[in-house]
């Protein structure tokens, strides 16, 4: 027998919101501000750098640029790009991975929380920075010490927003599953770790933030190879636009990487949004 | 056959002390009997439905199912929540199967299992809708149809229709009247409202507060199958008025006025 249904059958449909002209419309208006913003930036860099009697210290946007893409011609720029990056790639990588499995240990098992607490509020605490030095005298200056750094810097956020994301499942959710007698592992892969993930992925997005802070430090402490190396030369040698333009390089690429980890995000936690949407 | 003998339940307090929530309950259900648990707020009604489906652990006395003593959640009963509690991140017909998949069933498996669910309570054209794009009522049809589809001897509903508006409530109440006439599974059922229990029940539990024990088992003689007319019979107005009564003592204010 099929239980008839009442009046209140298809009433929810008019729940889901309309993307009305309003609604694009507002979509768009924050990019109209966020250009003109960048753009006005750049016309008074522009304005202000030609005002400048020389180019030694302060150089207008455009010869910037013009370095830059002189630099992307060149194969010294892309081996100390590739320098940079693939250390980079690995300790952000390994960021992830580890702060991930960790946090889902340390948000689902109290005495995981305990152990580990102290190491966690640690390198929360701790400018990561300062490990720099240590790094060096254990690894050297080579690709394990970045490595290294890189990882210190985005392992802490991770971690702690994935054991967030773990701890703050909605308890009903937990309880419907073992109301279904579901084992324990089986609660884990299908229902804690999805209703987890919007956590995981601010973390990872943080996480990546941070990594790329860790690269830059990276640079500026440890100048022997990479990115840092051309920022060490051409300022010792007052080549401004060279060094504005490797500076820029370093932006633009953490930006991209954001702007990655953001749409992953979003993409994982579609039905957060959506949910927010409406609430 | 759920026998209940002697339950209770205390917390521990922050001070130190301890709060008794459940103080000797003892009562039993039938099988295929429609049982109904009515109380004031804090009479510990869900805490015991809770236990029945092995989520809480009572501090006194058993639970025997079959003559099984509960000590856990089972294959043999299933839950419908007040608040609905589905899947955010998953389609309608996933969350009517997830109870199934949860058991060990394949996603695969458990949606095809789940389709005749699904459209018992008439949602099959929401299949592939999220949970939040349905209304309420709609959302616990899902709830009900998720609980059916493991195909429970025992189905235990924690005010499933606490959280709608009244019309919706109703046809609700009628709705699951239909299926049970056809699932013929035991129901225990809490809730606050005495319409509900008198409409929908074999027999109401009348629960007395501070500790949450038995007042009265009242049986329902109204006859099935329970029709809209059912709510202006004169025993259904008789047994309405008998609970109102009875709760209000309990909620010490003897001059409030009865409902209509």
């Amino acid at each position: 027998m099929v239980a008839q249904s009442g009046p209140t059958l298809g009433s929810g449909e008019s729940q889901v919101p309309e993307a009305g002209p309003r609604a694009r419309a507002n979509r768009w208006t924050p990019w109209v501000f966020r250009i003109g913003s960048v753009g006005l930036v750049l016309v008074i860099w522009e304005l202000y750098g030609r005002a400048q009697e020389t180019t030694l210290f302060f150089v207008p946007v455009s010869s910037v640029l013009a370095a830059l893409w002189g630099q992307l011609q060149s194969a010294e720029f892309w081996d100390a790009f590739g320098q940079t990056f693939i250390p980079f790639i690995w300790g952000w990588l390994l960021s992830l991975a580890v702060g991930i499995v960790l946090g889902l240990l340390i948000g689902r098992f109290n005495t995981f929380d305990a152990l580990t607490k102290p190491y966690v509020t640690f390198l929360n605490a701790l400018p990561v920075s300062t490990l720099v030095p240590i790094a060096v005298i254990l690894f050297g200056i080579g690709y394990a010490s970045r490595i290294l750094v890189v990882f210190l810097f985005g392992v802490v956020e991770v971690t702690l927003n994935t054991a967030a994301g773990v701890r703050y499942v909605n308890k009903d959710l937990i309880e419907m599953g073992e109301s279904f007698n579901a084992s324990q592992p089986r609660l884990f892969r299908k229902v804690i770790f999805p209703a987890s993930l919007p956590g995981i992925m601010a973390g990872v997005r943080i996480g990546t933030g941070r990594a790329v802070v860790g690269m830059v430090v990276v640079e500026i402490l440890l100048v022997a190879v990479g990115m840092g190396r051309l920022i060490l030369r051409y300022r010792g040698r007052f080549q401004s636009a060279d060094l504005y333009a490797v500076v820029l390089a370093l932006i633009i690429f953490g930006i991209l990487l954001q702007v990655l980890a953001r749409q992953i995000e979003r993409r994982v936690s579609k039905w957060k949004h959506e949910m927010e949407q409406i609430a | 056959m759920i026998e209940i003998e002697g339950i209770g339940r205390r917390f521990n307090t922050r001070d130190g002390g301890s709060f008794e929530a459940l103080k000797d309950v003892s009562f039993s259900v039938k099988d295929k009997e429609f049982f109904s648990i009515i109380g004031p707020s804090g009479c510990g009604k869900t805490t015991l439905l809770k236990m029945v489906a092995g989520l809480v652990k009572p501090t006194a006395g058993r639970i025997d199912i079959d003559g099984q003593t509960v000590i856990g959640p089972g294959e043999d009963r299933a839950m419908v929540f007040q608040q609905f509690v589905l899947l955010p991140w998953a389609d309608i017909l996933t969350n009517v199967g997830f109870g199934l998949e949860l058991r060990g069933m394949s996603r695969k498996e458990s949606r095809e299992a789940a389709k005749p669910y699904l459209e018992q309570v008439g949602l099959t054209r929401f299949a592939e809708h999220y949970p939040h794009e349905l209304s309420g009522g709609m959302q616990q049809r899902v709830g009900l149809a998720r609980a059916l589809a493991v195909g429970p001897d025992i189905l235990l509903m924690d005010e499933p229709f606490g959280a709608l508006d009244a019309q919706t409530r109703q046809l609700m109440q009628e709705d699951l009247m239909r299926l049970w006439e056809v699932e013929q599974t035991t129901v225990i059922f809490v809730t606050h409202s005495m319409d509900e229990a008198a409409y929908l029940s074999d027999r109401v539990l009348v629960m007395d507060t501070h500790p949450g024990r038995v007042r009265e088992i009242l049986d329902v003689p109204l006859p099935r199958p329970r029709e809209e007319s059912t709510r202006r019979s004169p025993v259904f107005n008789e047994l309405t008025s008998h609970m109102w009564h009875e709760l209000r003592g309990m909620m010490g204010d003897p001059t409030l006025p009865a409902p209509e």
